[in-house]
This record gives C-alpha cells, sequence and structure tokens, in this order.
C-alpha cells in the first residue's frame, strides 16, 4: 500500500466516522464541533484527488462560513431551546423515521450496484486522457485553468449563481431592514 | 525518510520559534505600554526584567488545570489546542527568504487565508465550552468581527494578487526585488528592474496597494482581536472574553495563538506589500547596495526587521486608541474600508491592463 492509499483510506475512514457521530449524537452543538472534523477529511480527501483548490475553498467557505453561522445561531438561541430541540425521540429506529431509512436504504443500493457494474480500473475516458497526457501532476498550479474555465466555458452558469447569490443578499437586506414608522 | 525527518525538524523548529516569539513579544508588550504610559515596566526578574516572561511561562507551567463544574469538558479542553494549531498551520506556506520556505505551494496565500478562519471555530469552542455568559458574548462578539473584517482584509489581498498575478508567496515575494525575471517599474513610470530595494515593492510599483495596506493592516488587526477591536475580551465588561475560565498552560495556549497570530498577520502584510525578504536598499549605480543585501541570510534579517515594525506598530496602536464600540466597529468595516477595498480592486485592474 502507497503513502497515498493509506492516506486516502484514514480520511475516508475519519468522514465516515464523523459523519456518523454527527447524526448519532444527542448533544446538538458537539454534532456541530464533529461536522468540522468531517469536513476537515473531506479537504483531505480533495488534496488526494489534486483538487488542492476545492480543498482549501470548502475550508474557507463550511467551516469560515457555513459552520460559523450554524453555531452562531445556537449561541444566540440558547441554551433552553435547544434542550428543547434535543428532547425529541432519539431512538435509532423508530416508525417515523421509516421513510428516512427506506430512502437510504434504495439509494446504498443504487451506489453499491454502480460501484459492481463499472470497471474503475479500467474507465474508458481514464485510459483516454492518460494516452493524450492530458493529466496533471501534483506540483501544476490548477488556479489559473478553472479561471480560464469560469470565464470561458462555464460563463454562463456562473453568472447565473452570481445572480442567485445576489438575489439571496438583496433578501436577506429586506428582511433585517426595520419598517419605517408611519 | 529523510524527506519525512526535513519537515518533522522544520514543523518543530516554527513551534519553537512561536514560542520564542510570544515570550520575547509580552516583554515587549509590557515595556511598550509601559513607555507609553510613562510607567517603568517590569525591572526586577533579570536585567532590566528580561526574565519576567520566562518566570511567568513558569508559573503558568506548574499552575492547577481547572475545568468548571458546568462546563462542556470535552469542548473546553480541545479550544485552546484548536486556537493555537490553527494559527501555527498558517506558518507553513510562508517563505522566510530566496528558496527558504516550509512548504512552496501553488495556493500558499489562499491557503493562509483559510486555516486563519478555523480561529474563529476555535474561539466560539471556547465560548461555548466555557458555560459562562461571559465566554459566550465574548466569542460571539469575536466572531461578528472576524468574519466581517475577513471582506476588507479578503479584497485588499485579492488587489495585490491581480497586480501579482499568482498565489504563491514565494514568487510574489521575488518579483519585488532585483531577482524578478519580469519588469518592475516604480509608480508605473520609471523601470527599476536593475535597481530593485525599497522602488521595487508592492506599494511603489502599484501606489493604490498603500491603501490596501492600510486597511489590510487595520481588518488584521480586527482578525487579531486586538485594541482598538479588542471587544471580544474587554475586561471593563466581560472579565477576559472567550478566556475567562482558562488556567495554566490552556491559558498559555490562547497567549501563544494571539502573538503568532500577530507575527503572521504581519508577515503576511510584509511579504503582500512591504517586499517580503527583499533589501529596501537600491542598486544606485556602481554601489551594487541591493546585490550585496541579497540572499539567503540578509533574507531572514530583513523579513525579521520588517515584521517586528510592523508588530510594534500593532502595540503602539493597542496602547494608544481606545476600544472601538460595537457600532463604530461594524459601520468602520462596511461603510469604510470594504467600499475603499473595492475601489482598490477595480484600480488593480486597471493598472494591471493599462499600467503595467
Amino acid at each position: 500500500m502507497t503513502m497515498a492509499q493509506a492516506l486516502f483510506y484514514l480520511m475516508a475512514f475519519i468522514a465516515l466516522a464523523s459523519a456518523l457521530f454527527v447524526a448519532a449524537s444527542k448533544s446538538l452543538v458537539r454534532s456541530v464541533f464533529m461536522f468540522f472534523v468531517t469536513l476537515m477529511a473531506l479537504a483531505g480527501l480533495y488534496v488526494l484527488a489534486l483538487a488542492d483548490f476545492i480543498a482549501i475553498t470548502q475550508i474557507v467557505i463550511y467551516i469560515g462560513g457555513i459552520l460559523v453561522l450554524i453555531l452562531f445561531a445556537f449561541m444566540l438561541s440558547g441554551r433552553e431551546t435547544l434542550a428543547n430541540l434535543q428532547q425529541q425521540d432519539n431512538r435509532f429506529i423508530s416508525i417515523g423515521k421509516l421513510p428516512a431509512l427506506l430512502l437510504a436504504v434504495v439509494f446504498f443500493m443504487v451506489m453499491i450496484n454502480i460501484l459492481f457494474k463499472t470497471d474503475v480500473n479500467h474507465l474508458l475516458w481514464l485510459s483516454k486522457a492518460i494516452a493524450h497526457k492530458n493529466v496533471f501532476s501534483p506540483s501544476d498550479a490548477t488556479v489559473s485553468n478553472i479561471g480560464i474555465n469560469l470565464m470561458t466555458r462555464y460563463l454562463l452558469p456562473f453568472e447565473a449563481m452570481s445572480i442567485l447569490l445576489m438575489m439571496a443578499l438583496i433578501g436577506a437586506a429586506h428582511l433585517s431592514r426595520k419598517e419605517k414608522k408611519a | 525518510m529523510n524527506f519525512y525527518l526535513k519537515y518533522f525538524i522544520i514543523a518543530i523548529g516554527l513551534f519553537a520559534f512561536s514560542g520564542f516569539f510570544a515570550l520575547f513579544g509580552v516583554y515587549a508588550e509590557r515595556k511598550v505600554s509601559a513607555f507609553i504610559q510613562d510607567r517603568l515596566g517590569p525591572t526586577e526578574t533579570g536585567k532590566y526584567g528580561v526574565l519576567q516572561t520566562v518566570a511567568d511561562v513558569l508559573k503558568l507551567l506548574i499552575k492547577e488545570l481547572i475545568v468548571p463544574a458546568a462546563a462542556d469538558k470535552l469542548l473546553f479542553m480541545l479550544a485552546p489546542a484548536i486556537i493555537f494549531i490553527a494559527v501555527y498551520m498558517g506558518f507553513a506556506a510562508i517563505p522566510w527568504a530566496p528558496g527558504i520556505a516550509p512548504s512552496n505551494l501553488n495556493l500558499g496565500l489562499y491557503y493562509i487565508f483559510a486555516i486563519l478562519s478555523i480561529e474563529t471555530l476555535g474561539i466560539l469552542m471556547a465560548g461555548w465550552g466555557s458555560n459562562n455568559k461571559y465566554s459566550i458574548l465574548g466569542a460571539m462578539r469575536s466572531a461578528a468581527q472576524i468574519i466581517s473584517y475577513e471582506i476588507p482584509a479578503g479584497f485588499a489581498i485579492i488587489s495585490v494578487v491581480m497586480i501579482a498575478q499568482t498565489l504563491n508567496l514565494q514568487t510574489i515575494s521575488v518579483q519585488q526585488g532585483i531577482l524578478s525575471t519580469e519588469k518592475a517599474s516604480f509608480l508605473g513610470i520609471w523601470d527599476v528592474s536593475g535597481h530593485g530595494g525599497i522602488l521595487a515593492w508592492n506599494i511603489f510599483r502599484a501606489p493604490h496597494l498603500i491603501i490596501a495596506f492600510v486597511i489590510y493592516f487595520i481588518a488584521s488587526l480586527a482578525e487579531s482581536n486586538r485594541a482598538p477591536f479588542d471587544i471580544p475580551e474587554a475586561e471593563s465588561e466581560l472579565v477576559a472574553g472567550f478566556h475567562t475560565e482558562f488556567t495554566g498552560m490552556r491559558f498559555a495556549f490562547v497567549f501563544l495563538a494571539e502573538y503568532s497570530m500577530m507575527f503572521l498577520v504581519s508577515m503576511v502584510g510584509v511579504i503582500l506589500f512591504l517586499g517580503a525578504w527583499n533589501t529596501p536598499l537600491p542598486n544606485i549605480g556602481s554601489v551594487r547596495l541591493a546585490d550585496w543585501t541579497t540572499g539567503a541570510a540578509w533574507g531572514i534579517l530583513w523579513t525579521v526587521i520588517k515584521v517586528l515594525l510592523l508588530v510594534g506598530v500593532q502595540m503602539w496602536i493597542r496602547w494608544t486608541l481606545p476600544r472601538l464600540r460595537v457600532d463604530q466597529l461594524m459601520n468602520l468595516c462596511w461603510k469604510v474600508l470594504t467600499p475603499l477595498a473595492f475601489l482598490c480592486m477595480l484600480v488593480s485592474g486597471i493598472w494591471r491592463l493599462w499600467v503595467m
């Protein structure tokens, strides 16, 4: 087993184990902090896939942004509200959770099916890319490539996303504005 | 195996450095504050009190580690480690001299920006784990402040990246001196590729970066929770903010993180704006000052001098300016710094396209 493989299995294990803890833990705040571990392990997996830019973006957006915002909401709501939230039926399998369980099992079957049907080591597009030397090496800079592609090939989706974010911003500003006294 | 051994040694060296810097920083802070407030500062322990911080550390080491009964013990104990490790990991990508950098990352600048945002999480963890109103209030203030000030800091950094066209900190450093292979021009008009020195620093290659530097510096003060942006630990209202409950080594780690953070943000400022490890002395005719003062040892010397100057300014500001109120803080961030940073980014684009 090479170093990269060992690291992959380590990261994958951490990601899965911490994600399980997030889903099963009774303490909401602890599961949010555990989610941090999941996100870091995912960032590590991205790095192993030579997607370093995605890895760092994941840290900036999910950890620096979203996770901190979730915690912020928790701290504003106080311990009593949180305690009420945690007073739910916390058994792992119950009749209320049947649809979710069903969905999860079906989805898992689909994934297993795909895993067995595709021959991962001899994918056509992979061998083509290797034959044409259309591959990245670990020391290549990926940023300029991403930038050029965003500004040419994927310009429309990029702009559409920026409009969506703009709408969210304007909506947030409108909601938080104080009404003028008539 | 040697490959990994090298990285272990570098990591331990950086850790030792941040420890020594915290020792020096605390002593300097006390002496500077004493000078500004017309006092003497520490004088008893050692000559001029130089051993005072060593004695303080010894005291912290033998203090009892107290965990409050109502605290979330795991979060409480992990928080100082996460706060410190977030800052410490930032040092991994920073170049010290030509050819000397712990890790020459393509995305070094972005990496540092990302890693520093983890510190917020550590602070929130400390605040929540302590189970104490002051701690939670301090942590929330700190998080709100850091998230807000990341925006002007980010745009000030982007305006440098647009000039430099790279996120690699070592490349950004090389561009600002005589080792550069591309043309550098002072204020966009006078070609100074052969002269180097202070004339080729980023703030003089594109003068609007002086404004970007000031924006970055103010934002970095806010991100390291230092006065005048220290409402997270305002001692007159919140006892000590998010680190109220910490004792002994845990408290020492919080302090270590604060001083390492001061050094790190100053170092990023120096690399982006003030010529990194390049000498300030230009070549004048046959007096090749820049050639004589460029090299690995000189590089480390110049970096340390410049960074210590910036850290000195941080201390000077801390003991001179009063604390900002929270509404003043947010006004400054959103109504002054953010629009100015956007303007800097715009000018950077124009400068890159038509002047350079």
